[in-house]
């Protein structure tokens, strides 16, 4: 496949984010290759009704 | 091949934390890995010295990404070199964030996350 870019004007006025979090990327600017994955679970067993136990130590 | 130039008139970010970056120039390759274990309790209750990522899954399986199997012939023409933006106002970058005004080659970034939720039982109320 042959993908010809033509860069020409690109102006953005304003950008407000509230966070950038997790491994996330806020660019301006080119980049060859971008990379992004996450995983997060919130399985039914990590919800613990009971007394408060620390988890396992480190 | 030449590249283009981010110009940014302006930009504020309040708040920078947990091994996050903020790059104004070029670099050449960008790789962070974030691992959280997000536990939420009903009582205000910390322990020093808890959790363990080796104790969950999530935080050694594989993450299945596609391979990238077409063969791409990409050609591009700076016909204007500048990426201009005005005004950038960020509140928060954390954990393994990154921030970056500039060009790059690779970025790879994964982030994993275990949320856990501790309620008390009924009769336990404190």
């Amino acid at each position: 496949m042959n993908f010809c870019v033509y860069n020409r004007d690109i102006q953005v006025g304003s950008i407000r984010v509230l966070g950038v979090s997790s491994s996330s990327l806020l660019m301006v600017g080119d980049a060859e290759s971008i990379q992004l994955a996450a995983t997060f679970d919130t399985p039914p067993e990590s919800l613990i009704v009971g007394p408060f136990v620390p988890l396992g130590p480190e | 091949m030449l590249q283009r130039t981010s110009s940014i008139n302006h930009i504020k970010v309040d708040s920078l934390g947990i091994s996050s970056v903020f790059q104004i120039g070029d670099s050449h390759r960008i790789q962070a890995l974030s691992r959280a274990l997000a536990v939420q309790r009903e009582a205000e209750i910390f322990f020093d010295n808890e959790g363990n990522f080796a104790s969950y899954p999530i935080f050694s399986e594989p993450i299945p990404l596609i391979p990238v199997t077409e063969n791409v012939k990409m050609s591009q023409q700076n016909l204007n070199p500048f990426l201009k933006v005005g005004n950038i106002d960020i509140i928060g970058v954390s954990s393994s964030s990154v921030v970056h005004l500039g060009n790059t080659c690779h970025v790879s970034m994964e982030a994993r996350i275990k949320h856990i939720r501790h309620l008390l039982t009924d009769k336990e109320q404190t």
